[in-house]
């Protein structure tokens, strides 16, 4: 457990240390916030759950493997990899900094959403909103594990899951209502993992209430969540690609 | 005979098509410096993986100090200390959290003091609050060697620890590994450059192509070839005439100087001065040189250390 945790902080001091890593998780949802208020600031109730899982997404397919991308690139895996050190304690140790940052986010998120715009949030929403987030976020981080275990390079990860990214955000009911989409794409929207995140935040966060759907959502977000980290962990690899 | 603490039996490695080691014994007696010594591509490196537990071998076994590194690896890596050729470590971290780090990550937790006892030890004391990014060439090697011994093990497998660095950085880093020599401990490195072998190791292991060549003290194995000392002088005599003194085994010119292969080279170089006075020339520049294990590699490979393997 001492390990664990001396690891842990490690982990943690090198993604605070990083001011690419600062930026992009903690200063750009906010300006994503301030932005997204200035183009359609009386949308606000309808965007803040949006923007939390728009940015979780990208988080999880993206910025969450970066750390490990760069790690295995740069040999620093390999070296771990030579100490007694368990995979399962190294994953987990990785996992828990980036929920946490994940979560933080959230956070931010919430609060630019509250203190900007206004949109209401009780004690009763923040506390179902959370384990929705909890869910998305890792569903989203294990489908970016996935993402990592498939290609070789972090640049290519990042052109692969940014990719997926943008076509999720755009049909997922984030920042355009789903009623804008032609109906056969709304179908198939529906079973895709960012749709029930965006549909379990907005219910909980705006009306501090459980989606009529909540279990056909979290039931599909766990296949997606467990199917993910089942193929991530086979796809694991402690050295970059031949 | 001292009991080896690491035996190699038989072992065969590949990365895909290619065959990096094949059928390589050997075994690493306790407390000795041991070298592996090779050009780029000879397998050095994929040997000390299988060691460390970093690559399953194809065939053959592997043990440190008794245990089946594949039957067991978690128990045999937390014996070893280890320095791998990219010396990368956690990035964004000070010189001394990352010795925190690496000790706990084999279970061992140092306090602060001791923590500054290794960085003074290895001449980092100054910069423990140092990103390890900002360190020089020297001081990342230095940092990787103090993190190898964090855990203090017993056996310690070095990867070409002085390459790329300056003359006076690889003499620092050579007396270090000297030190944790006469701590008792053993240690296993990897180098393509001779004088290094030379200079550190009770015995080595000539690997070429995925082969143990030879193994044995640097000395033994430059005197069991009986390689010819090499004269040089700068002198003009007739090849033929310098070819029938004693000992003599050949004899050349490069430009103005003669050069000559001999076995008894103080006995040569005597009766060349009697044939350089008889012939009334005068010599001048003469030079000595023995044989070194860039002529044993030379002899035993049919090639040059410098070249690297064409198979690799």
């Amino acid at each position: 457990m001492k390990r664990f945790l001396i690891l842990t902080k490690a982990m943690t001091l090198m993604q605070l240390r990083n001011g690419y890593v600062l930026f992009w998780n903690f200063a750009f949802p906010v300006l994503l916030m301030v932005i997204y208020g200035a183009v359609m600031s009386q949308y606000m109730d309808y965007m803040t759950p949006g923007v939390i899982v728009l940015n979780a997404l990208s988080f999880g397919l993206v910025s969450s493997s970066t750390m490990m991308l760069e790690m295995r690139e740069k040999s620093v895996l390999r070296r771990l990899q030579a100490t007694p050190l368990p995979a399962r304690q190294l994953i987990g140790s990785y996992l828990l900094v980036n929920v946490i940052i994940g979560v933080l986010q959230s956070t931010l998120i919430i609060l630019a959403g509250v203190l900007l715009y206004d949109v209401p949030v009780t004690g009763t929403s923040l506390l179902l909103s959370y384990p929705m987030i909890l869910a998305g976020l890792l569903a989203f981080m294990a489908l970016g594990g996935i993402i990592s275990g498939m290609t070789a390079k972090a640049g290519a990860a990042t052109a692969v899951g940014m990719t997926i990214y943008f076509l999720l955000m755009f049909i997922s009911d984030m920042v355009f209502p789903l009623d804008m989409l032609p109906e056969w794409l709304r179908n198939v929207v529906a079973y895709l993992p960012a749709y029930p995140v965006v549909q379990l935040v907005r219910s909980a966060l705006l009306e501090a209430t459980l989606d009529p759907k909540w279990l056909t959502h979290l039931f599909l977000l766990a296949v997606y969540g467990f199917g993910a980290t089942f193929i991530a962990a086979k796809l694991f690899r402690w050295e970059p690609k031949a | 005979m001292s009991q080896p603490i690491i035996d190699v039996q038989k072992l065969t490695a590949t990365y895909g098509p290619v065959t990096a080691l094949n059928g390589v014994n050997l075994t690493v007696n306790k407390g000795e410096i041991f070298g592996l010594l090779g050009p780029n591509g000879a397998g050095k490196s994929t040997l000390l993986a299988c060691v460390e537990g970093l690559h399953n071998p194809k065939n053959g076994s592997v043990h440190v100090n008794g245990v089946d590194v594949q039957a067991d690896s978690a128990s045999t890596k937390s014996q070893l200390g280890i320095q791998l050729q990219k010396t990368a470590l956690l990035d964004d971290l000070t010189v001394a959290e990352l010795v925190e780090v690496y000790a706990a990550l084999y279970e061992v937790y140092l306090n602060s003091e001791q923590i500054d006892a290794l960085l003074t030890r290895f001449d980092l004391l100054e910069k423990r609050n140092t990103l390890s990014r900002r360190l020089s060439g020297g001081q990342q090697q230095r940092l990787a060697l103090a993190v190898a011994i964090a855990n203090d093990p017993q056996i310690v497998l070095l990867d070409e620890p002085t390459s790329a660095l300056d003359p006076h950085a690889r003499r620092a880093v050579w007396d270090m590994i000297r030190e944790l020599h006469n701590e008792g401990r053993t240690i296993v490195l990897t180098t393509h450059a001779m004088e290094e072998a030379e200079a550190l190791c009770g015995r080595i292991a000539i690997i070429d192509r995925g082969q143990v060549v030879s193994c044995d003290t640097p000395a033994a194995l430059i005197s069991s070839l009986k390689l010819n000392a090499m004269l040089k002088a700068t002198v003009e005599l007739p090849l033929e005439q310098v070819r029938t003194l004693p000992d003599v085994n050949n004899a050349r010119y490069t430009g103005q100087h003669l050069e000559v292969e001999t076995a008894r080279p103080e006995v040569t170089l005597t009766a060349l001065h009697e044939l350089a006075a008889r012939s009334g020339r005068s010599i001048s520049d003469v030079m000595l040189r023995q044989p070194n294990l860039e002529d044993v590699f030379l002899k035993l490979t049919g090639h040059a250390l410098a070249e690297s393997n064409p198979s690799a």
